[in-house]
């Protein structure tokens, strides 16, 4: 068998995050599969392009500057100031100047100028541009080489966020029949099984019972894991990779044992076992809403009366911001708590209660560090207070264990570089580019291993454990670096 | 009274037409803005929770550029310098128009030093805007036409303003001086009288017309557009407060 390493164009980590000099077209070989028929009708979009597919795309595109002020608005009034153009990840990993983030709007901007501006009739003067087959080719490229992670907007001195204009790209796209595989199939499956594997409600029991099984043996003790039980207090909902890979199945034998010691009844859903939300992926609301709305109908199903999220990033952001507006309100539950809420909010709470005890030491044979998912840090919040994402995650790892090391600082909180696969792009066919986008974040891992000794690396994102516990080894270091942070508090907390 | 002059005419006519383009499209980009719906909440977090943190942190942006600041701090300071002299400028030459009486206040030559020192400042800032356009490598590659149009027109109508002190005579400079202050006056009360028709004069008056014919078809619409960009000014409260706008398409998120 080949040498995985032979295959991929491996960035070679040496701690410094420089700015490259610019190479067009250095990822333009970089592309996703196309969306097949089943998935993209399952999701109402059509397939392939058909005749008038331009004149529909134009439509749609005036229908979203209509329709939603972020995009109208950013249309206009970038300046070119250049002030986001080292902060992409993507661009810092593949020196393509496409992926600078003006240059991303660019190529959404020159068909809104060709368009919808008068100055769309001084053509090549304004850069205007007609929506051609050659452009749709490269907004098919390039919008998806983002990973919706908001950094940009961070540093742009007017907020423009560039995971919008991809959004209303993708959404163009798809209305036309130009869809990526990945995100829709998963969202078809989704709609099919209730969870983005397409695990099957029998085989979900299986496997919960095996999880059962395993944690009798580490513990002794008899830790259940409900299943679609109605009258519980809380349903929780995890992504699903919780219940199927690793290290993300960690995670959810800590949320298992935390339920277990607090006494607070539980169930997970087989209709909705999914935290995980595509559908934002893609920009549509309608799919997204679609998505969301499995968990609100499966939380009055189940007479439950609060709602807590897994560890995934794009998921909580998708469950905090959108729920209430999408799928509210939620009188049916109960109102001291807020619902949702996310797992890490919920175990620290019952960790300052006195509900629950964790002991730190055993974790002593790991020093931690924090990767701050870009989808929670820039996107959420945790608790009722600002800063709360950042800081809940990092009390309750220091409360499940000794030794904690920031990154490198400009690096972490809402300043925190994506992992490099998020926002649909945690797909096999553009590795080269997950390893790029990675490529920043990974120098400091390299450094925070070499200066501090880190051993592990504690996440809250089910896209970002995957991705990594991936790279990592491609990197010469441990996949079992890779772990959630309750699988800290599986281990800390005293049964 | 005498009769007006044909310049004058024609300056009139493109004064008003000018103001009254740009007067009606910069109002109807606000009420775009402002009406078109934003589907969900979008902060950029960590956001403030309430709606006076949301608007301080907008003013943090207008008046500091704070996020600018955080990025790029060459950028910031040009850009900063660049902004502050602009604005004190538009603000002096409409003070000027108050103040300026016969006799002249004893400060009226600080005043107009003052102005002077910003006008240097503006014009030096932008060039360095420029140069940053042609050797910052990254910059240079986003640069549009239209983007260094902006700065050269600007740029100009800063050197013709200076140069109203510095090339013409100063009492060429008094006569510009006189002749201006019941030709604005005209214009507000529609009682004409000859626009000053020093060359110099027309020209840095002609720049400025194409300044403001200009700005609201272009980017320059930043000055409108930051109030209303959603990252910034939205409060973070989606579930305490549920947002809920009816009239926006289930289309995009
Ligand atoms: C609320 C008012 C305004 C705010 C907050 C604001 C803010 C900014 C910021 C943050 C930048 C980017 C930094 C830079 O490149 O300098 C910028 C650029 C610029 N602004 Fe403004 N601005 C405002 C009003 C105006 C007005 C009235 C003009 C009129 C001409 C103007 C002209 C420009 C130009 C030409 C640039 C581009 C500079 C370049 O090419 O590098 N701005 N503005
Ligand atoms: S930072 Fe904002 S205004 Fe400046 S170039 Fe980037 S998107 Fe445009
Ligand atoms: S949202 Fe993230 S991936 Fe997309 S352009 Fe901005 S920084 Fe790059
Ligand atoms: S997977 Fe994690 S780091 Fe990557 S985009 Fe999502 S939240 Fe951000």
């Amino acid at each position: 068998m080949a040498n995985p390493k032979d295959k991929y164009k491996i960035p070679v980590l040496d701690g410094k995050i420089p700015i490259p000099k610019i190479v067009p077209g250095a990822s333009a070989y970089e592309h996703m599969n196309e969306a097949q028929k089943v998935d993209m009708e399952a999701l109402g979009f059509p397939f392939k392009l058909k005749d008038g597919w331009k004149e529909k795309a134009i439509g749609v595109f005036k229908e979203i500057l209509d329709n939603n002020k972020a995009v109208r608005d950013y249309m206009d009034i970038c300046v070119r100031c250049g002030a986001c153009t080292d902060k992409c990840h993507f661009f810092l990993g593949t020196a393509d100047p496409n992926n600078m983030p003006v240059q991303r709007q660019e190529l959404m901007r020159k068909v809104y100028r060709y368009y919808f501006t008068p100055s769309g009739f001084f053509k090549s003067l304004s850069n205007s541009q007609e929506l051609t087959e050659e452009v749709l080719k490269d907004w098919f490229t390039y919008f998806y080489q983002c990973s919706e992670c908001r950094r940009c907007s961070l540093y742009c001195p007017y907020g423009i966020d560039t995971a919008e204009i991809t959004m209303a790209a993708r959404q163009i796209m798809d209305s036309i029949g130009l869809g990526q595989k990945y995100a829709t199939e998963v969202i078809h499956k989704v709609f099919r099984t209730g969870n983005n594997i397409g695990i099957p409600p029998l085989a979900l029991r299986n496997t919960l019972d095996d999880l059962e099984e395993e944690i009798k043996e580490e513990s002794g003790k008899d830790v259940k894991i409900p299943m679609d039980v109605e009258g519980a207090e809380v349903l929780l909902v995890p992504p699903s990779a919780d219940f199927f890979a690793m290290p993300h199945m960690e995670s959810l034998k800590g949320y298992a044992k935390v339920f277990y010691k607090s006494g607070i009844s539980y169930t997970v859903s087989s209709y909705a076992s999914e935290a995980g939300n595509f559908g934002m992926f893609l920009g549509s609301y309608k799919n997204t809403k679609e998505i969301n709305k499995r968990i609100w109908d499966e939380a009055r199903r189940l007479k439950v009366k609060r709602v807590v999220i897994g560890e995934c990033g794009h998921a909580w952001r998708a469950a905090y911001t959108y729920s209430n507006t999408m799928n509210g309100p939620f009188d049916f539950l109960d109102a001291k708590y807020r619902q949702p809420m996310h797992i890490c909010d919920f175990t620290l709470g019952l960790v300052k209660d006195g509900v629950i005890k964790l002991d730190p030491s055993a974790n002593d044979d790991k020093v931690v560090t924090f990767h701050d998912s870009c989808n929670v840090a820039r996107g959420s919040r945790m608790g009722d207070f600002k800063g709360g994402q950042i800081v809940i995650p990092r009390e309750l790892i220091k409360a499940a264990a000794n030794k904690f090391v920031e990154l490198r600082e400009g690096t972490t909180k809402e300043s925190t570089y994506c992992c490099g696969a998020g926002g649909g792009l945690l797909t096999e066919e553009v590795m080269n580019l997950r390893l790029a986008g990675a490529m920043p974040r990974m120098q400091t891992v390299k450094e925070a291993v070499d200066n501090h000794g880190v051993n592990f690396y504690a996440l809250i994102c089910a896209i970002c454990k995957t991705q990594f516990s991936k790279i990592f080894p491609l990197h010469g270091f441990e996949e079992e670096m890779v772990g959630g942070i309750h699988q800290l508090v599986s281990n800390a907390i005293i049964m | 009274m005498t009769p007006l002059n044909l310049t004058t005419a024609i300056f009139l006519f493109f004064t008003y037409t000018v103001g009254l383009i740009f007067v009606i499209a910069v109002a109807l980009r606000i009420y775009q803005y402002a009406t078109t719906p934003q589907p969900i909440k979008l902060p950029l977090t960590p956001a403030p929770l309430t709606a006076g943190g949301a608007f301080a942190r907008i003013l943090g942006e207008v008046v500091f550029f704070k996020s600018l600041f955080k990025s790029n701090k060459p950028t910031w300071l040009f850009g900063y310098l660049f902004h502050i002299a602009f604005f004190l400028l538009i603000f002096m030459h409409f003070l000027r128009h108050f103040i300026y009486a016969n006799p002249l206040p004893w400060w009226y030559d600080i005043f107009v030093d003052i102005g002077i020192v910003c006008g240097v400042v503006m014009v030096l800032s932008l060039f360095l805007l420029l140069m940053r356009r042609v050797v910052v490598e990254r910059v240079k590659f986003i640069s549009l036409f239209s983007d260094y149009i902006i700065l050269i027109l600007i740029m100009l109508i800063g050197l013709a303003g200076l140069s109203l002190n510095y090339v013409i005579s100063p009492a060429a400079l008094t006569v510009v001086d006189n002749q201006l202050d019941p030709y604005m006056n005209g214009l507000l009360n529609f009682q004409f009288t000859n626009i000053p028709s020093n060359p110099v004069f027309l020209i840095h008056y002609t720049l400025v017309l194409l300044l403001v014919l200009y700005i609201p078809f272009s980017k320059v619409m930043h000055f409108v557009g930051i109030f209303f960009s959603p990252t910034r000014n939205m409060v973070d409260n989606p579930e305490e407060e549920r947002y809920y706008r009816p009239n926006a398409k289930d289309l995009s998120i």
